[in-house]
Parts: structure tokens; sequence; C-alpha cells
């Protein structure tokens, strides 16, 4: 079943949104063809001691707030990676998270729908901006990486994997040719997004900057029992919620509720979060073995193999130097 | 694994499934005579219901390696 869900997601993601990557990356290319690459962000020196290779990601799930991580991480001794969503910079760094006291502070911005340039404009971006260095895709919003750029963030680029596999003619080898016949010549980093900003932060963590500790904080993927259905069925996008039958089997089926054992809460899932979180918890389980996951979240779905899981105190107990 | 679901809102109960997890981490849910697992028709008509289709496709590879990432494309 979850092969047919990545087909019925694939033939939607077509309609809906091919044009705009391909007019995104039009619009791009200038710019990819004059600014740096993600692989220049691989680190060139052996990890000291002291700063051990470890990376915290920070998705905007609500259990970041319910259990204050953000303001537990600005009090912390922490000196590894901060790899932040795009959705959760502002949030970030209004908690005192700041490149001043982490200096290896990265931001991942992957998506291609207009919109996302509220992710960048603050005068908190503005401020720290210099200090940050951003991961974009190739089919990213330009706005919003305009206003990334305006801030100071430097831009480094990746192609986002979606139809490698289709050969020589599909978008992902042909922009990646286009990409290198001015610069790159050894082209960009691909790399899996797993469908959200998320999880390609996840394996930016330990892809790029080659961390062998990967943590996360406010990757829920699922809703909590206490959101309004609004809320979930519209996926948290500002749209009309659809008009579903809430006493349907089908409703049921669309919207289960999951039991995580770990943290011991209950999690609602909705159909793009189930589609999302298998395509998570698969990937971790085929990392690397010197990797470690490690989800600190204290709620939503993420749990099962090779996923450690943990209270975010804890982590930063062990993870601080 | 079945939930302990105490409610805070029983308007909320809506799908004590059976889940689990099989070999690759991926959610599972058992089929009862009332309750099947969400079939693609329905998670089809839903994407387009609501329109939130989310940002990007998984990507799949007969290169299994491929798809956990391409260090220079």
């Amino acid at each position: 079943m979850t092969d047919e869900i990545e087909q019925v997601m694939e033939k939607i993601y077509y309609e809906k949104l091919y044009g705009n990557w391909i007019e995104n990356f039009a619009l791009n290319l200038q710019n990819i063809w004059t600014e740096n690459s993600g692989n220049d962000l691989i680190p060139t020196e052996k990890p000291k001691k002291e700063n051990p290779k470890t990376s915290i990601v920070i998705g905007k799930g609500p259990s970041i707030k319910e259990h204050n991580h953000l303001e537990l991480l600005a009090k912390s001794k922490f000196k590894g990676n901060i790899v932040c969503c795009d959705g959760a910079l502002i949030s970030t760094l209004k908690a005192g998270v700041t490149p001043d006291k982490f200096p290896n502070f990265y931001v991942v911005c992957i998506e291609a729908r207009q919109g996302l340039k509220k992710y960048f404009d603050d005068d908190l971006v503005k401020k720290f901006g210099n200090q940050i260095k951003g991961i974009f895709s190739v089919v990213a919003d330009p706005e919003a990486i305009n206003i990334a750029r305006n801030s100071g963030i430097k831009i480094h680029w990746m192609h986002a994997l979606f139809d490698y596999e289709e050969g020589k003619k599909s978008f992902n080898q042909i922009s990646a040719i286009m990409v290198r016949a001015k610069k790159h010549k050894n082209g960009l980093p691909g790399l899996q997004t797993g469908g959200n900003v998320g999880t390609t932060s996840w394996f930016f963590g330990w892809r790029i900057l080659k961390s062998e500790t990967v943590a996360l904080i406010g990757i829920n993927h699922g809703w909590n029992e206490s959101d309004s259905w609004d809320m979930i069925t519209s996926h948290g996008f500002e749209v009309e919620p659809p008009k579903l039958d809430h006493g349907s089997p089908s409703f049921n089926r669309l919207f289960p509720k999951i039991y995580n054992p770990e943290f011991e809460c209950n999690c609602i899932l909705d159909p793009i979060f189930l589609y999302y979180s298998n395509a998570l918890k698969e990937f971790i389980s085929r990392t690397p073995q010197n990797i470690t996951t490690i989800n600190a979240t204290e709620g939503g779905v993420i749990f099962g193999e090779r996923i450690h899981c943990m209270k975010f105190s804890t982590f930063l107990d062990k993870y601080s130097f | 694994m079945k939930g302990n679901f105490k409610l805070k809102d029983e308007s909320k109960a809506i799908s004590n499934l059976d889940s689990n997890l099989d070999e690759s981490n991926k959610l599972i849910f058992k089929k009862s005579d009332n309750e099947k697992e969400i079939t693609a028709e329905e998670f089809e008509e839903f994407i387009v219901k609501s329109g939130a289709a989310g940002s990007f496709m998984i990507f799949r590879s007969e290169k299994k390696e491929s798809e956990m990432g391409i260090d220079e494309l």
C-alpha cells in the first residue's frame, strides 16, 4: 500500500508542482552559477574533541513549544551544528538559539511553492543572516531565496532528487547538466528530501556535514489530539479545510491515531504525514552503521529500528561538552 | 502495538486501529472487517480535495544506494 501511495503522490506532484519546479529553476540558474555548492559545506578538517560531529535538526512541530526545547538549547553548552528547517528559523532565533552562541548554524529550504518568504522576512534574520549558511534546492522559491540572500545568508545549492531514475531526460539530470555548464564542474549534491524539509535536513546533517549523530527536535510528523480538525485535515496549510465525512470508515483510515510507546503519547496522522514519516523511518533504518539518529522530539510518530528516543534534556547532557 | 487511548476529547476517538512497524520501520495497520488500511483511491481523493500536497515526492531508484543521496550530480 505504501508503494501505491507513493505512486499517487508522484502523479499529484507532477500535476501540481512540476511547472513550478521548472520555472523556479530557470529563475535561480543565474545565481546558482555564481554562488556556492552545498558540497562546499562538507567539513575539511577532522572534528575536534570539543566540537564533535553532532547535529541538531530543528523542525517546527508542536512538541518544540510544549517542551521548551529551544529555550533548553539556548541555555545549553552544545557545540555541534544547528540545522534549522526554514519554517523554524525565526522562532529559533527568537528563542536565543543564534549563530552568536552556535556558530555552526545552517538553514535548509527546498520548497518551490510561493509564500516561503515569510520564513526569512524578519529583523532577526537580517541581524544574524551573515552568520547563517543556507542550503537551498535549485527549485526553491526564488523570492524566499532573495530575501535570505539580502539578509546576508550565504546561499549553497543542492538538487532535490525526485526523478533522477528516469534517465537523461529527467529534470534532475537535465538541470544538473545546465548547472555544470558554467560552474560547479563536479556538480551539486543531490539530496533525498523524503518529501519534506525536515527529512532533507536530517540527510544534510549526516551526508554533507558528516555528523555521526543527528538529533531531531520538532520533527513530529503527526498531530496532537488537541489540534483542531481543520488544521489536521488541511495539513496545517492556510487553505479551506476539505469537506470530509468525519463519521465515515474512510475518515478513520485517513487519520489514524498512533500510540508512541517511546514517549507514551498519542498522535494523529494525516495522509501526508503518513507518507513522510514512513519514508523518514525507513531511511533512518538504512543509514550506515556509524550514523546514530536520536529523536528528542518527545512526541510524534518517529520511532522504530535504529531510532534512539530520549528526552532533549538527556540528549543535551550527553552531547554538550 | 495497540494504543492506550485515554482521550482528552472523545470526539477525537477516530481510529483505534491496531498498528505495527514492518521490517523497514513503516507503519502497517492490521486489517479487520470494519476498518482496513487506507486505499490509494482514498488517499488520492483526500490529497485532491485538501490541496495540501506537501513539498516533494520521495525519490525512488532501482539502485537503492542512490535513494540515500548522490554526492555530485
